[in-house]
């Protein structure tokens, strides 16, 4: 048995605290192109006798059409609900009673399938991926079913919860460009107008072997798992490529603002957005490192100063770019402590902006964010599952994912400079959009 | 299954060798459970090799102090984990007047000690991408200290843990700013519909019991003094039956020199070990409506008391669990996948030194709170009157058993494994026979203990939504008592 990630996982641990100037060993994988068009990527681990399957399909809410928001996600739900030579539900049954475990989320840029298994099982999970991209079961039994699911997904996440509503209130309001300008779960009026001839065609459009990446992390070898994938994947046929995708967003001139009452809610709580490039662009490293500045951690400026020591916000002050492959979102969130105005806290948090454009960054902070970005990566390579969602995804978004194992040296290499100067760019006011989420009177008896 | 790399190798000496039994039914087609919402082709290719793993054992020592001390090495990766469990100092024994004073007790530890402030100590575990948590529950019997870090900082990070376990310095304006963090969030958990479910279903299920608590309140939070959280460190933060573990890239003699280093002055108290009571027998079931204004969905929690961990009914019961409310169960199969009433449903169980509770819970539009209820309760009565059939429970033990061999995989789930076994003084080879122990229940065993924990005399209802249009619904299903959201008696 050979154990060859386990040395390169330390030396990239020692390298993450600068006691190693050795550098990052590399994610070794292969990366291959079926006839179908199906791109495979594979990556060999044999520290553990497990294995994770990724396959990210190249669609997400940012590619509904008006009148049918909310639909890649509830497609996303269909196909779980059977294909040829697989039941309805047997796919998640199989996977749980051979002790793994698996799951479907989609996002605005992609749909994203996983299954983690012992390595023993390869065959089964290859089997239920492919049997599902090649011949999904749709029905419209299976469809009223999963509409309904989905329906109650929204009324627990948004309609039932405080502030839910606020997130699809600032993306409607930050963006013009439809693709971006709704939410990812829909609107309950879209759901149900979604039709078996809308998922048909979706499947066909969408859900072809060119428009997807398939990756395989683990305890596996490399040249029976890409002879095995032939077997499953190859007669899979591929489709015309999917309409092209306007991504255009009209720059922003001025600030957008709007407040909006809650039933649910208690206290006030403020959003902010700020417009930032694609996650692609080489300016998220340095916004990533901001991120960490104004909110990683207790010792973050946003902590300390807003939250600890002027009281003005409950719970922390959230601050991060949002990975967006298209035009981006740089949010910034917070609730206002009991008693405490809104206005202030909002003043607060724009002081602390203003300072990390104007101030000196300390060396501390820097050290602080370089450790916590690669930290965060290192621990996530330590995850086959991990590993192969960042391989698929960055094969997606960038067609380079040997990203992988370039993107902790980015984030180190960014300066204190670079940290203010897309603070000074991106972080103005002409770019941003506010929602102010205010409790409707009488809410809830007490408690205030 | 083979076994896994580097931690087999290092531990074959003393690790035991687990034969998933699981795999019992080697050739066996995996048929259908007989239940809508799950179709079985069985055309997919299932392996059905013989899965063995490696169970590895920590290596343990008692010290003078009264700490137990366990290490799990695991050298392959640079990092190591600690974890120090507390008994004693959890907000079981909280005075009732003061709820909650365990819980903020833990937590300003980590505000400031004699030497350094609650900024610094920020500073210092977040340049090293450290974590360092202290924490007491609020209706548990244990407080914890936990973290971990890269070999390299792991003296730094464990000077700090030391630093916080017996130096904290109480400083009263930090008190006074976490007392008004702490405010705002008993005002904020109030919005949410299952802290308002969960809370109402402790109080039902525990009565005044002390495992009823589920929060500390403005009365409680109020009434805790810096004088009180002081004396509360200085008597139950003690070592005399504490457990100290380690896990990662450490072994034992490392461990006990770190342990001897740096803890070195926390002494024996002398204290006895503490000790907890059953909770009082529960009442007739009832029907109890937390009426939250504007909700368009019912959260719902049907349940009861359950067992001690130590009951040999909890691996019967683990078993049941899995078929009616576990992954993909009965419950996931009837109320979503056949009847897309809500978007999740399952059901689970607790267990400690004293009587746990048993709950199965969902979240459903308001209009359908009636027809979900009741399916909910005939899957569970189902379970009561017939056995389950044999290929359904089959596929519920090797879902758990090859779900037990894959979290084996992780140094810090196994040593978790073990630290019960401690708590709990469960038999040395619990873990080992574990697997054997849920493939031998049978049918019959799994009815048996439905009747005896899920009988319908035995299930109270909580719920949690818009009174006004399921109020008559629930008044159906048995007495009911309303209650407002902060959890006042509503006429």
């Amino acid at each position: 048995m050979t154990a060859s990630v386990r040395p390169f996982i330390a030396v990239s641990l020692a390298a993450v605290l600068g006691l190693a100037a050795a550098p990052v060993r590399k994610i070794e994988f292969t990366d291959t192109k079926l006839k179908n068009g199906l791109r495979v990527i594979i990556s060999e681990d044999h520290s553990a006798p497990v294995f994770a399957v990724s396959v990210t399909y190249n669609v997400g809410s940012r590619d509904e059409r008006k009148g049918r928001t909310g639909f890649a996600h509830l497609f996303e739900h269909m196909m779980f609900k059977g294909s040829e030579n697989v039941g309805a539900g047997e796919h998640p049954h199989l996977i749980f009673a051979n002790g793994g475990s698996m799951n479907g989320t989609t996002n605005k840029d992609r749909t994203l399938y996983y299954e983690i298994l012992p390595a023993n099982q390869l065959d089964l999970a290859l089997f239920l991926e492919a049997d599902r991209m090649r011949s999904l079961d749709i029905t419209a039994g299976n469809l009223e079913n999963q509409r309904q699911a989905v329906k109650e997904e929204r009324r627990l996440r948004v309609d039932n919860q405080p502030y839910g509503r606020t997130f699809e209130v600032l993306e409607t309001l930050a963006y013009e460009n439809f693709a971006y300008k709704h939410s990812v779960i829909g609107s309950m009026e879209d759901l149900d107008a979604a039709t078996v001839e809308d998922v048909a065609s979706f499947f066909k459009t969408y859900y072809a072997p060119n428009n997807a990446v398939l990756a395989i992390v683990g305890d596996v070898d490399t040249k029976t798992t890409l002879a095995s994938v032939r077997k499953y994947f190859e007669t899979i046929p591929s489709q015309p490529a999917a309409p092209p995708l306007d991504m255009t967003e009209p720059p922003q001139k001025e600030e957008r603002r709007t407040t909006i009452e809650d039933s649910l809610a208690r206290l006030p709580r403020l959003s902010m957005a700020y417009k930032i490039p694609p996650a692609s662009s080489p300016e998220q490293d340095a916004l990533r490192v901001l991120s960490t500045v104004l909110s990683g951690g207790r010792s973050s400026r946003f902590y300390e100063a807003v939250v600890r020591q002027k009281e003005l916000a409950s719970g922390g002050v959230s601050a991060f770019p949002d990975g967006a492959r298209g035009p981006g979102l740089f949010n910034i969130a917070a609730t206002a402590a009991p008693g405490k105005a809104i206005a202030d806290l909002e003043a607060a948090i724009e002081a602390e902006i203003e300072r990390v454009k104007a101030e000196p960054i300390e060396d501390w902070e820097m050290e602080k964010a370089r450790t916590a970005a690669r930290s965060s990566l290192v621990s996530s390579l330590g995850s086959s599952l991990s590993r192969a969602v960042l391989l698929g995804q960055y094969a997606l978004f960038d067609d380079n994912p040997n990203k992988i194992n370039t993107r902790a040296d980015a984030i180190a290499k960014v300066t204190a400079s670079d940290v203010q100067r897309v603070a000074r760019q991106y972080l103005v006011k002409t770019g941003r959009t506010v929602v102010i989420t205010v409790p409707r009177a009488p809410a809830a008896k007490g408690g205030q | 299954m083979r076994p896994r790399g580097n931690l087999s190798v290092a531990l074959a000496a003393i690790g035991a060798t687990v034969v998933l039994t699981a795999a019992i039914h080697a050739g066996r087609q995996q048929e259908p459970p007989p239940a809508a919402g799950l179709v079985v082709k069985g055309k997919a290719p299932v392996s059905n090799e013989i899965l063995k793993v490696t169970l590895p054992k920590p290596q343990e020592a008692d010290l003078p102090n009264g700490l137990h001390l366990m290490v799990l090495e695991d050298h392959g990766l640079p990092r190591i984990s600690f974890q120090i469990v507390i008994p004693g100092a959890g907000g079981y024994y909280d005075d009732p007047g003061l709820t909650g004073i365990s819980s903020y007790t833990a937590q300003m530890m980590r505000e400031g000690t004699k030497t350094r402030t609650t900024l610094q100590m920020s500073r210092e575990l977040e340049t090293m991408a450290a974590g360092l948590n202290v924490s007491s529950s609020i209706a548990g019997q244990t407080a914890s200290v936990s973290g971990g870090a890269l070999t390299e900082n792991f003296d730094r990070l464990f000077e700090l843990a030391a630093d916080v376990l017996l130096n904290p310095a109480f400083p009263e304006d930090e008190w006074n700013r976490l007392r008004t963090r702490a405010r705002a969030s008993l005002i904020q958990q109030r919005t949410q519909p299952g802290f308002l479910a969960s809370e109402m279903f402790s109080k039902v299920v525990y009565g005044s019991h002390p495992a009823g608590r589920n929060s500390a309140t403005p009365v409680t939070l109020d009434a805790i003094r810096r004088d009180a959280m002081i004396e509360l460190h200085r008597t139950r933060f003690v070592p005399d039956h504490a457990v100290i573990a380690f896990a990662g890239d450490i072994t034992l003699e490392e461990a006990r020199k770190k342990v001897e280093a740096k803890l070195g002055a926390w002494k024996k108290a002398g204290t006895a070990k503490p000790g907890v009571e059953e909770p009082p027998a529960l009442g007739p079931a009832k029907v109890y409506l937390v009426a939250r204004p504007n909700s368009v969905q019912t959260n719902i929690v049907v349940g009861t008391q359950s067992m001690t961990r130590s009951n040999p009914d909890y691996i019967p019961l683990t078993v049941a669990n899995r078929v009616l409310g576990g992954t993909m169960g009965r419950l996931f199969r009837h109320l979503r996948e056949e009847k897309g009433y809500t978007y999740g449903v399952g059901s689970g169980f607790s267990a400690t030194h004293h009587t746990g509770s048993w709950q199965a819970s969902t979240a459903v539009r308001t209009a359908v709170t009636d027809p979900a209820l009741t399916d909910l309760l005939k899957d569970v009565e189902d379970m009561c009157e017939m056995p389950v059939p044999d290929n359904e429970l089959m596929d519920a033990k090797r879902a758990i058993v090859a779900g037990f061999a894959l979290s084996l995989e992780t140094p810090e789930q196994v040593l978790g494994y073990y630290m019960q076994s401690w708590v709990y003084g469960l038999p040395k080879d619990y873990w080992e026979t574990y697997p054997a122990r849920i493939s031998e229940v049978t049918p019959a065993q799994a009815q048996a203990v439905a009747k005896k924990y899920w009988n319908p005399e035995r299930l109270h209802i909580v719920a949690v939504g818009d009174a006004e249009k399921i109020k008559d619904v629930l008044a159906k299903k048995g007495t009911l008592e309303v209650f407002d959201t902060d959890g006042n008696p509503v006429k």
